[in-house]
Parts: C-alpha cells; structure tokens; sequence
C-alpha cells in the first residue's frame, strides 16, 4: 500500500548544486526502482541553520514529497544515513494527517454555512462582511520557498 | 467565581483544598481591579488547522530567547493545539530550523 510522505534533507554549503541536483535524481531513482513516484520537490535554497552541525554554519535544504511504500522510505533514510553530503534528514509521514485537517476544514465550513442559513444569510461571506479587514488569502504567503528543483 | 482562569499562576485551581477555597474569596476582592485579558488559544482563533514544521514564521512566537517552549499557562494555547505544536517544534529542531537552546 503506498503512502505519503515527506522528506526533507539539509545538504553540506560545500556541495556544488550539481551534487545537489544528483541527491535528487538519486532518491528518484530509488523511487522509481521501488515502485514510488516523486510527486513535489522544493528547493529551499541556502539557508542559516539555527545551531552549528558538524562545523556547518549553512545548509542547503531540499524537500520532496513521495508518494511510495514504507520500505522505499526505510531505503532513503539509509543511504541517507551514510551519505556524508546530506548533514540532516527528516522523513514524516503526511497523507493521514492531511486527511484530518481536511476534514476539519470542510467541517468547520460545513457548520458556518449551516449556521449562516440559518440566520437567513447567504452560505458564503459576501466581501465587506464582517470586523475589519480580513485578509482572504493569509495563508498562501506566509511561507514562499523558492522556486522547484526541475 | 472558582473558575476565574485569568490568574496567571492559577494553574487550572488543581488541587486546592478548603482552606484555598476561603483565602481565594479574599484574593478574589484584593484583586479585582487588577484586570487580565483571558488567554486565547492563537490556532483555535485564527483558525489554524494545519501546525507544519516547515513554518517557522508561525512556530517562533513560541520558542522565546531561551528557545525553550513556551508553556501553555502562559500563551493560553488549548491542550490540542499545545500537542501540535510541541511536535512541529521537536520537528523544525532536528532540521535545523529552530534551535534547541540559545547559547
């Protein structure tokens, strides 16, 4: 059964971005061999890291999501594990959380037009409406990363 | 009343025994004019479903100077969110984006 997942890797500031750029083809290979599909890559480009590691000052951050097996993830967290190049690596699993926040939002936008209805509004928030001015889209721009890997 | 959560050392009133019941009628009165703002889970207000590790920008009002985590008595996040939280700090530290402790 394939799941989701998310990996996300800090890679050594000595590393050239062709290197980088083998770490990712890499763990698409991987994938690709164990029957998983690499479904978003993000570069996070360099950044500080918030403590020393090793006597790294900087890091390089990449993050994937793959869709794949348990046992495709055991194999990247090992070859991780004994690739030099990568200082950090952290692999989560997101698809049943995803479910739970998806459900509470449609939940609680369920319940809010119910309610409106039943003040004898119409189910949606009409612009203007409401205390001040609530940014509609806040949640978008909070966090821009940079641009994909390919 | 007993369930005044506005005290800041108040700790939820758990184990308060008779004789804290009397003394707290007493403290009630001297503190009255004394007024605190009832605290507020931020994530149950702002209608924030999804606490991500990769958000530094929402997880570091929570991670004061000593970058320890903030206590829930103190930033009035609910017990749920307070969970999540902690996971989504423990994660950001292992990457490197949050520090564990300020040197």
């Amino acid at each position: 059964m394939n799941r989701k997942y998310e990996l996300v890797y800090v890679v050594s500031p000595d590393a050239t971005d062709e290197q980088v750029n083998e770490l990712h083809t890499q763990v698409e290979g991987i994938a690709q061999r164990m029957g998983g599909t690499i479904e978003k890559t993000e570069n996070w480009g360099r950044r500080r890291l918030a403590y020393e590691i090793g006597r790294h000052k900087e890091g390089t951050y990449v993050l994937e999501v793959i869709d794949g097996s348990g046992e495709l993830m055991k194999e990247i967290d090992r070859r991780f594990k004994v690739t030099d190049l990568v200082i950090r690596h952290l692999v989560v699993r997101i698809d049943e959380v995803q479910s739970v926040i998806d459900r509470t939002r449609t939940r609680r936008s369920d319940v809010s037009r119910r309610r409106r209805v039943a003040r004898g509004l119409p189910p949606d928030r009409q612009p203007g409406e409401g205390q001040r001015g609530e940014p509609d889209d806040d949640r978008d721009d909070r966090f821009d990363m940079g641009e994909d890997m390919r | 009343m007993n369930g005044r959560k506005s005290f800041g050392g108040g700790g939820g009133g758990r184990g308060r025994g008779a004789q804290g019941g009397a003394q707290q009628g007493k403290d009630g009165q001297q503190r009255r004019p004394m007024f605190r703002r009832r605290k507020v889970c931020k994530f149950c207000a702002d209608k924030i479903d999804d606490i991500n590790y990769k958000d530094t920008r929402l997880l570091m009002p929570f991670v004061p100077e000593r970058a320890k985590i903030l206590p829930r008595r103190i930033s009035g996040t609910c017990a749920m969110h307070q969970r999540k939280l902690r996971t989504a700090i423990m994660r950001a530290r292992q990457l490197a984006l949050i520090p564990y402790t300020a040197e």
